[in-house]
């Protein structure tokens, strides 16, 4: 029997006020797969990987992430701590980076295991600085994020993602922002990431690379997955027309 | 002089709580001061700064309270009030009495009870010396007058009838106008014609005797024992001749006091109205006037470590009240966020006057009464917690939502995103403002001298109007309000300069 997959998402329900946003999403995700949610702007893709570490709330269903279990339910609610232990298990990365502009690229990545885990700086620094060389950001450590180009900056925030050990990398769109030619140079760590056995989460338009890297692609549309299989079989011999319609405009 | 005995800011924080407390003062053995007040800026011959030497506070009302504390088995302490103030602190029990030219009339009756007169006088008409045309009110038909506001003299003028009357807060302003040409002529209290009026070879005074009016020691109607006491003491004094005596040194003997006192002698020489008008004409060379000018510094220095104490204690309390305010404006759900807004639009839509004379004057009304320095300060306070609170709203808001998520998605909690990462970039927002604020607290600062207290401004006031010089004394309160001010100006300054380093365009 194959293991028990290291995050399933059930029967997900999600609304902005009357809008429905997910409307019962199903989801499986093994360790170490690079899972890419694909689908028309609007979709309900990026809520979905929001509903997952918990930055949105949902009305109805259930996520469990290894051990940990939110159901949401007319009779239950998740509290604040349940919340944020879903929360580490994921690192994630925004479209826009977001990374803290008071701070340098080295205080970026140590903020949040001081802060959170309590580290003393030297320990936060020797988790936080292989990952900022691994990105290749050794000679920016002490920049801020305005000094340094967009790719640099969405590098800088993948390591400060990783700086908190998450057992899953969630990534919203990581490269819409960038010009094109540095788009390849944030791939590049996520490619890496991949090679290591990172599990991966990730929203984008960039059909080239989902199909240069992804394992499992999802296909969303109107709030539902249409359609989810390994890579290479959804992007090549669709089954859900929409799904085909969609393929087709990036051909 | 009436000057807290707190010097630094803890002490006065540990008085002011004190006073909210209601903690008894501490009693002594001997009688307790005839507390009376006057307003020091009404100036020469009332309540003024001694020219010669400004630390000291002199005038005919500080020998004639000096006799009638005598007179009780007290000691007379002079405490400083604006003089439209004067009625509403003796109603508040600031202290006993108020005398400051206080004319006894039948409104005032309504609110206070008056000693028998003290001293009776006249209204003076002043004009240019080389008016030949006004000698009486009569000539005074679409002509500019100036007087001094709420006076018996303005009413007369009013009542007249087809004269322009301008009101003025200071009576050292009023000549000068006069002499300049900004008035036709000025109708006073005879005492002040006496020293601002006639000493200048520019001006004489016309005519007959305008009117006529007593000046009363004005005392709370709850306190008929005091009264009695007074008025025996008056009485006495009147007959011993030591009324008659101050008058006369001062030189404002007059013939409705003759006939009043039923005393027709000569009046003797009037060597305090002398003193003054030698100290004050006296020909100076550049080394006396800096001398002087140096003389007037450790009286600002003391109004202005009253301004510093006023101005950190408010601006402290504002921006910890502002900070809790923007906080609820923001988080604080429906109920309390309305609260928040309805307290920024009311305390920003009213004047900071009325506030204080609210928190001051009107509170006692329902018990709450609360010394000039803690009113100062809680009037500075609330004013600007209103100010701060919007700054700060703005500031928090202007850092963009996905600041919160990152903090979130890295595993933080609500505050722990809000003091590490939210606050920092909020602060570079709102720190050149709140030193503007601050700035503009200092010189707001200056208004509290309605409410009894005396700092920089207040100074300025009185030493001006002793000396007439509202142009060398203001030149150099300008310059403490600058030098008090500067320190923020450069702390502006080095912030936008550090908090530039994070926002370099990329090169």
């Amino acid at each position: 029997m194959a293991p028990a997959p290291l995050i399933e998402v059930e029967n997900l329900h999600k609304s902005y006020g009357d809008t429905p946003i997910l409307r019962g999403v199903d989801l499986k995700i093994k360790k170490a797969q690079a899972t890419f949610l694909l689908g028309r702007s609007g979709c309900g893709k990026s809520t979905l990987l929001r509903c997952l570490n918990a930055l949105e709330g949902f009305e109805l269903g259930k996520i469990r992430v290894g051990s940990v279990e939110i159901e949401r339910g007319p009779q239950r609610r998740p509290g604040e701590a349940q919340l944020r232990e879903l929360r580490n298990h994921f690192g994630m990365v925004f479209q826009s980076y977001n990374l803290f502009p008071h701070l340098t690229i080295l205080e970026n990545a140590i903020k949040a295991p001081m802060v959170v885990k309590g580290l003393s700086r030297q320990d936060a620094e020797s988790i936080a600085v292989p990952l900022l060389e691994k990105v290749g950001l050794k000679s920016q450590l002490l920049s801020y994020p305005s000094q340094v180009s967009g790719g640099q900056q969405q590098r800088a925030a993948i390591a400060r993602a990783l700086a908190m050990s998450p057992r899953v990398m969630l990534y919203d769109e990581p490269t819409s922002a960038l010009d094109p030619w540095l788009v390849d140079e944030v791939f590049e760590v996520m490619k890496q990431l991949d090679e290591e056995g990172m599990t991966q989460i990730v929203v984008t338009h960039e059909i080239r690379f989902a199909r240069e890297a992804a394992d499992q692609i999802v296909f969303m549309e109107d709030g539902v997955i249409v359609e989810g299989g390994p890579a290479e079989e959804v992007l090549s011999s669709p089954e859900d027309p929409r799904t085909e319609a969609f393929l087709r405009k990036f051909k | 002089m009436s000057r807290r005995q707190a010097t630094t800011a803890w002490g006065a924080i540990a008085a002011a709580l004190g006073a909210l407390l209601g903690a008894p003062i501490a009693g002594s053995a001997e009688p307790a001061p005839l507390r009376w007040a006057g307003d020091s800026e009404g100036g020469a011959p009332y309540v003024f700064r001694d020219p010669r030497n400004p630390g000291r506070t002199i005038g005919f009302e500080v020998d004639l309270m000096n006799a009638v504390a005598k007179k009780l088995g007290r000691r007379a302490k002079f405490v400083q009030n604006q003089w439209d103030g004067l009625v509403p602190g003796l109603k508040r029990a600031d202290y006993d009495v108020a005398v400051n030219g206080i004319e006894i009339t039948e409104d005032r009756g309504r609110e206070v009870a008056f000693s028998i007169p003290y001293f009776h006088t006249f209204e003076q008409i002043t004009v240019r010396a080389e008016n030949q045309s006004i000698r009486s009110l009569g000539d005074g038909g679409g002509k500019v007058a100036g007087t001094l506001k709420y006076s018996l003299a303005e009413r007369i003028l009013e009542e007249r009838g087809g004269i322009e009357v301008r009101g003025y807060d200071s009576q050292t302003t009023i000549y000068e106008d006069l002499v300049n040409g900004r008035l036709d002529f000025v109708l006073l209290d005879h005492p002040v014609a006496v020293y601002y009026g006639e000493p200048d070879p520019r001006l004489k005074s016309v005519g007959r005797p305008v009117g006529e009016l007593s000046y009363g020691i004005a005392v709370r109607k709850e306190d008929p024992a005091l009264l009695a006491q007074i008025n025996q003491a008056l009485a006495e004094l009147k007959r011993e001749g030591i009324l008659r005596d101050i008058y006369d040194r001062w030189g404002i003997w007059n013939p409705v006091m003759a006939e009043a006192f039923r005393d027709t002698s000569p009046s003797r020489p009037a060597r305090e109205l002398e003193s003054y008008l030698e100290a004050m004409g006296q020909k100076r060379g550049w080394k006396e006037r800096a001398a002087q000018y140096f003389s007037y510094l450790p009286l600002l220095a003391q109004g202005a470590v009253t301004t510093i104490e006023l101005s950190f204690l408010g601006m402290i309390f504002a921006v910890a009240l502002g900070l809790v305010i923007a906080l609820l404006r923001l988080y604080g759900g429906p109920v309390l966020s309305a609260g928040a807004t309805i307290y920024v639009e009311l305390i920003r839509g009213t004047p900071l006057l009325i506030q204080l004379f609210f928190i001051f004057y009107g509170l006692p009304n329902v018990g709450i009464k609360l010394s000039p320095f803690l009113a100062a300060v809680i009037g500075l306070a609330l004013n600007y917690s209103a100010y701060e609170a919007e700054v700060y709203r703005s500031g928090l808001q202007s850092v963009p939502r996905g600041q919160m998520d990152a903090a979130y998605s890295l595993g933080m909690t609500r505050l722990q995103a809000l003091w590490h990462v939210v606050i920092p970039q909020a602060t570079r927002v709102v720190l050149p403002p709140m030193t503007n604020d601050f700035i503009s607290l200092l010189k707001d600062s200056s208004l509290v001298s309605v409410i009894t207290m005396v700092e920089l401004t207040k100074v300025y006031g009185q030493l001006a109007s002793t000396y007439y010089d509202y142009f060398g004394i203001g030149l150099l309160t300008a310059g403490a309000y600058f030098v008090i001010g500067l320190p923020f100006v450069r702390l502006s300054r080095w912030v936008e300069k550090k908090s530039s380093k994070g926002r370099a365009t990329v090169v």
